[in-house]
């Protein structure tokens, strides 16, 4: 009993790729991120023809194009720990920062949707959907941005681990965003 | 035949970019009602399943783990359809 608590010292997180630590940051994320998208598809129950009204105002284009951005970004990730595991360390730095140059596409894009919505007139006070667009949107922003630096730091200490450890917040990221996607710019 | 990691990694992400264009094509056609919802959502959902699965790397992990995200993947593409056919039967 000792011996399997010492050999697995964060007991089934112990099973995760990556530093178990990370999964509970993970976990956290995806119970906050699940109440938010659930909270926006009650809110749309409750006020349909306000948020039909607002996806319009939407370009499903530029989202799509960023699904497309950060779905590639996670394929270079998770190839990136593929080349770490065969010790390749250069292609692996390469493909870590080949995934961080799309996340700062992603961004770019997201600011230049935000700059748009401001030109013409529409702000988180809008009405509930903008509100719950820009928070929804917003808080997952900041993480692509925190994903980066994670990234980025992983890059320069690129041991498997670290690695593993890196590209498993990048991909919940993701993961979230392939979700909010169609929930906010294609179902009504 | 065993499939390389690299490769499946790589099928994994023509398989999302498909389902995503299939996504946007629906968006762009302007086509809705349940049943198109319900299509985009269940392309969303195989979406995030292969990115737990290749991605995260969650295939060779004990089953509890990915029974977990599975179902919160299923819990947050069900529920907007759900509350898309409710609000369609209020009327």
């Amino acid at each position: 009993m000792i011996a399997e608590h010492e050999d697995r010292p964060w007991g089934e997180l112990s099973d995760l790729p990556g530093h178990p630590m990370m999964w509970v940051l993970i976990l956290t994320e995806v119970v906050t991120f699940g109440l938010f998208l659930l909270t926006f598809a009650v809110a749309r129950a409750v006020q349909p023809s306000l948020f039909a009204a607002g996806q319009t105002q939407l370009d499903p284009l530029l989202g799509g194009m960023n699904t497309i951005v950060l779905i590639t970004s996670g394929w270079l990730a998770a190839l990136a720990v593929d080349a770490s595991m065969k010790s390749r360390r250069i292609r692996a730095r390469a493909l870590l920062a080949g995934a961080m140059a799309l996340g700062f596409v992603f961004v770019a894009v997201k600011i230049a949707e935000y700059v748009e919505k401001a030109r013409v007139g529409i702000g988180l006070e809008t009405d509930t959907f903008f509100t719950l667009y820009f928070l929804l949107t917003g808080f997952h922003l900041l993480h692509v941005l925190l994903g980066i630096v994670i990234l980025a730091l992983v890059a320069m200490h690129d041991s498997l681990d670290n690695l593993k450890t890196g590209t498993a917040f990048w991909h919940v990221v993701d993961l979230v965003w392939v979700v909010m996607y169609p929930l906010i710019y294609l179902i009504g | 035949m065993t499939i390389s990691s690299a490769r499946r990694i790589t099928l994994t992400w023509l398989l999302l970019v498909v389902l995503t264009l299939f996504g946007l094509g629906a968006g762009h056609l302007g086509m809705d009602g349940l049943a198109v919802n319900g299509l985009v959502l269940a392309a969303a959902f195989a979406k995030g399943r292969w990115m737990l699965l290749d991605f995260l790397k969650l295939r060779g992990v004990p089953t509890g783990w990915r029974t977990l995200f599975l179902s919160w993947l299923a819990f947050v593409t069900i529920a907007p359809w759900l509350a898309a056919a409710i609000s369609l039967l209020r009327g």
